[in-house]
């Protein structure tokens, strides 16, 4: 099984950079989507079916804790896991990234190694968490 | 605190480029000016100040190379520009996480500049500190005695580093 992947950030150049390092460590990646800011990845969103979101946190109009946020309201989306992506990795931080729903987060700088790794534990999480809730919908 | 600062700072250099950029960097005991670009980025927490990245065209090149899997031939200005301001962003995360990861710093969007010399608040810096690039007229930075300057040598080139810290 393959999977989409949305990249948020406002640097073209890191986008390229996660793109490759996803795509050099083996994970099953189908499409890889980009959006330059939280509010581009909530309209590709609209348009497109997404496995997992990789969002940086500083970007311009809409940050990744405020994507966050966006996500947690809209239905559609808010099974979506999220990896917050920072070279900010304090404590602090990072409980307030899970705080708000963020399932996983990269520091940089980072390896193939360790992306692969938080994708499949971030992937693995949500496949359950789908399959729990197929089961709870079934009343036999 | 300014042996403290230099191996962090040292020990967040390597992993950023050997993580990142695939070059192997080496301690070079002589001091260098020979550079095309300066990243700089400041920041501010229980312990405020500024890093600056000091690249050869070179290794500049190198790194792109390296990071995207670009030809030569295929990198413009403006990757160069975002690569070396992405470079300076995660050597200052990375040292402040390594720092103190209990403390909360904010960080300032990186500028990058090539060639030339850069006024800054570094040149406020007092005197007496013996890493400090003393003449180097490439930032425009004075001695001072918490500007720390590192060079490193590789394969592909060199690269310089400045930290000015006021804690």
């Amino acid at each position: 099984m393959s999977f989409n992947v949305l990249i948020v950030d406002d640097s073209n150049t890191m986008r390229a950079v996660i793109k490759k390092v996803i795509a050099i460590s083996g994970f099953k990646m189908a499409q890889c989507i980009e959006a330059g800011n939280g509010k581009k990845a909530l309209e590709v969103l609209t348009d497109n079916r997404v496995d997992v979101i990789v969002s940086d946190i500083n970007m311009p109009e809409m940050d990744g804790f405020e994507l966050l946020k966006n996500l947690k309201g809209e239905d559609l989306f808010k099974n979506i896991p999220v990896i917050l992506i920072s070279t900010e990795s304090s404590e602090k931080r990072m409980q307030d990234a899970f705080d708000l729903g963020a399932k996983g987060f990269i520091k940089k700088p980072f390896t193939p190694e360790a992306v692969k790794k938080i994708l499949n534990e971030v992937i693995g999480e949500s496949n359950e968490e789908e399959d729990r809730r197929d089961d709870e919908g079934f009343d036999f | 605190m300014k042996k403290k600062i230099e191996e962090t700072m040292r020990v967040s250099i390597f992993e950023v480029f050997e993580k990142m950029f695939y070059i192997f960097l080496e301690p070079l005991d002589d001091e260098s000016n020979e550079y095309d670009m300066e990243a700089a980025i400041s920041f501010e927490g229980f312990l405020s100040g500024e890093v600056r990245l000091l690249l050869s065209m070179d290794i500049a090149n190198t790194m792109i190379q390296n990071m995207l899997g670009l030809e030569k031939d295929e990198i413009t200005r403006q990757i160069i520009e975002d690569c070396s301001k992405e470079a300076i962003n995660m050597i200052c995360g990375n040292f402040l996480g390594k720092l103190d990861s209990t403390k909360v710093f904010k960080l300032s969007i990186p500028s990058f500049i090539e060639g030339g010399s850069r006024p800054g608040p570094l040149n406020s810096m007092n005197q007496n500190q013996s890493s400090a690039s003393a003449g180097m007229n490439f930032t425009g930075i004075e001695t001072g005695k918490n500007a720390y300057k590192m060079d490193f040598d590789s394969d592909e080139g060199r690269i310089g580093v400045i930290i000015a810290a006021n804690d």
